[in-house]
């Protein structure tokens, strides 16, 4: 490992975010750096001042009480609305406690596409681009690891408002690793995990019409976004693949059934 | 009654939710009140909730109404831009703080505590749910509702940030 890659990894080692092998080869390299061993130890000391008990606030025991009685007095909760739309309800729930008051901070930007605010889709793509990255720096780039359709479909059942098409494409060469969750913009979308020979492949369903999730093809430090349909949801792919490869995998992808 | 997990899940990460008002709103009354707003309205919408980190969710509607209250303080003050320096510049300096920070002055948190009040907003509420409250990065995406990588990349400015002020202050006072 060089310095590069071990100064780019370091935060994530200390906030125990790094996969196991990462860390090791990162050990090693940090035991025969001195400049990578100050860097960290300078991290650990940021650490440490940050993580004195003078920065940590404990709730008065007047506030408990006020929660305490108002638990204890609470009205009957208002009928239960369908839980089937429950995370969506709580996106919206939460998008307008903000927006009604008018908050600021890029939350604003990400809940209000196309009101003359800065460009949404650059915003999109940039989401895209670095959810995956994270993945390929994680531990593993799923969290539902399997090849079975029949696995990966059910797990997203829940937690996306519509569970995307799952097929694996091993046959034509793209076989499928897997699933995860992620936000994009304000949504929390589904990944559908590909793999290619060497090239780890991310495909972003749209949980819905409608959805923000809609970029133009664009190229990134050699990774690219693609949109495609799959089933009858917008979807995008990124990857590292060659143009040609791309082109083969996005036309798979889009006659799907 | 339906809602009686919330009052229990408010209860279990009250400090935290505090904490994490406290570092928003720069002081212990609006702290307070925006946690109270935030257990009514987790209470009305405890059927919203849809599996997952509860702790998170519960944070995250805790960050709204502290939001909700930073934006409506600073409308009082006519502050026509809502960014970050401005945000930072609405936060009032209290008696309380002041009495606050010459108690923690006696401690070693009071230099790093005034730095990490100086911060922009977005830093700041990062680090303190990282640092502070030791939330894993997925955690954190659900709080502030952004991407993974967003989380990773506002740690690392803030740190950055953190760091070169801590050594400019170290400079200046010759250390």
């Amino acid at each position: 490992m060089d310095c590069k890659t071990a100064l780019a990894l370091l935060e994530t080692y200390l906030d125990n975010e790094l996969d196991r092998a990462d860390a090791r080869e990162l050990e090693a390299h940090v035991d025969s750096c001195a400049e990578c061993a100050a860097a960290l130890t300078r991290l650990g000391d940021l650490r440490q001042s940050l993580r004195n008990q003078a920065l940590h606030y404990t709730a008065p025991a007047e506030l408990r009480e006020r929660v305490r009685v108002a638990a204890a007095g609470a009205l009957p909760s208002a009928p239960q609305a369908a839980r089937r739309w429950a995370m969506p309800q709580w996106s919206r729930l939460a998008a307008a406690c903000v927006l009604a008051f008018g908050a600021g901070g890029t939350a604003v930007h990400l809940w209000n596409p196309g009101q003359g605010l800065a460009n949404p889709q650059t915003q999109i793509a940039r989401d895209l681009f670095a959810s995956h990255w994270r993945a390929l720096a994680a531990a593993t780039p799923v969290d539902v690891v399997s090849s079975d359709r029949h696995t990966v479909k059910p797990w997203f059942a829940g937690k996306v408002a519509e569970s995307p098409l799952v097929r694996d494409f091993a046959e034509q060469g793209f076989a499928l690793v897997g699933g995860r969750l992620d936000y994009v913009g304000n949504e929390r979308v589904a990944v559908l995990v590909y793999r290619h020979g060497q090239h780890v492949i991310d495909v972003f369903v749209a949980p819905r019409a409608g959805s923000a999730l809609t970029v133009e093809p664009a190229e990134q430090q050699g990774y690219s976004l693609t949109p495609v349909r799959l089933g009858d949801q917008p979807a995008v792919i990124v990857s590292d693949m060659d143009r040609e490869e791309r082109a083969r995998f996005a036309q798979i992808v889009r006659s799907a059934q | 009654m339906a809602s009686a997990w919330v009052g229990e899940l408010a209860q279990r990460h009250l400090d935290a939710a505090y904490n994490l008002g406290r570092w928003l709103l720069g002081n212990e009354q609006d702290a307070a009140d925006a946690v109270h707003d935030a257990y009514l309205r987790a209470a009305r919408s405890a059927h919203t909730y849809a599996g997952g980190n509860a702790r998170a969710w519960w944070l995250a509607i805790v960050r709204n109404c502290c939001l909700a209250r930073l934006s409506s303080r600073q409308r009082d003050a006519q502050l026509q831009s809502i960014d970050a320096p401005a945000v930072a510049a609405a936060l009032p300096r209290s008696a309380d703080n002041e009495v606050e920070d010459q108690a923690a002055a006696a401690q070693s948190g009071a230099r790093i505590a005034a730095l990490l009040r100086a911060l922009p907003v977005e830093f700041r509420e990062t680090l303190v749910l990282r640092e502070i409250e030791d939330l894993s990065y997925r955690e954190i995406a659900d709080v502030l509702q952004v991407p993974i990588g967003t989380v990773m990349s506002r740690l690392a400015r803030g740190r950055a940030l953190l760091q070169r002020a801590l050594e400019t202050q170290e400079t200046a006072h010759g250390l």
